[in-house]
């Protein structure tokens, strides 16, 4: 695999995957129960996600991951919670900016953030 | 020389798709960005298979399953999805799909999907 090739498209992608996620979560800011925006973050959290796993971008698969599974019971319950779960979906948006951050600047992925990892996990925020 | 429909709303993944068939002797003949897309394209270019990503824009890979079966109940789709949606990979297969290959790609499991789905369509 030209490993520079994809790095450059992921870098490309995920960037504006990222801009629209933020797009989406001020939208959910104002309207909790917005279907659109809860899909619109889930299907870009799962785009993000495939693309790191092909690079085995560990952190950056997790996050992703987890964001998904986090909106997908967001959007089974038709609403993101407030406050707490609009300040967990900010702090996850963050944490994908800040390790593709670090992927853009280094070329290599950093370690997991497993403290926000958990609290992603968890069932309540 | 057989026809392939790559539709996934990352160009990433279609590149990379494109990367491990193409030497392979496979002819990508159309790329598709949503679900909507990539019943259109069928329709104009009946591609031998389709691979088609589970999570798609406008109209989910699923939706879009049952509207190329509707379309050409011959048609090859193969379902592209990751870890943690085998729920939906089901529902994909009950409306149609032919098989299924995970993300990330391996492109051994790429290849030998793609060669049962199109040796079964001749």
């Amino acid at each position: 695999m030209d490993l520079a090739k994809y790095r450059a498209l992921f870098l490309e992608e995920a960037t504006e995957h990222l801009a629209e996620m933020s797009r989406a979560c001020l939208a959910l800011e104002k309207e909790p129960a917005n279907g659109e925006a809860i899909d619109l973050v889930f299907r870009l959290a799962h785009s993000i996600k495939g693309m790191a796993a092909s690079l085995d971008y560990d952190a950056v698969t997790r996050l992703a991951h987890r964001l998904e599974d986090r909106m997908a019971e967001w959007r089974a319950q038709g609403r993101v919670d407030t406050p707490d779960g609009m300040l967990l979906l900010f702090r996850g948006l963050e944490g994908l900016e800040r390790t593709i951050g670090v992927v853009q600047a280094t070329g290599e992925c950093p370690p997991p953030d497993t403290e926000l990892l958990d609290r992603l996990a968890a069932k309540k925020a | 020389m057989k026809k392939v429909l790559i539709a996934d709303d990352a160009s990433f993944m279609r590149q990379m798709i494109r990367d491990i068939i193409e030497p392979e002797g496979w002819e990508v003949v159309g790329e598709a960005s949503d679900g909507v897309d990539v019943v259109e394209k069928y329709k104009k270019l009946h591609p031998d298979v389709v691979m088609m990503d589970i999570v798609m824009p406008k109209r989910s890979g699923i939706d879009a399953v049952k509207a190329i079966k509707a379309e050409d109940p011959g048609a090859r789709v193969v379902m592209c999805s990751a870890l943690g949606q085998e729920a939906l990979v089901t529902e994909a297969i009950q409306a149609g799909a032919k098989d299924f290959i995970v993300k990330p790609f391996k492109p051994d499991a790429v290849l030998s999907t793609l060669a049962k789905v199109a040796e079964k369509a001749e």
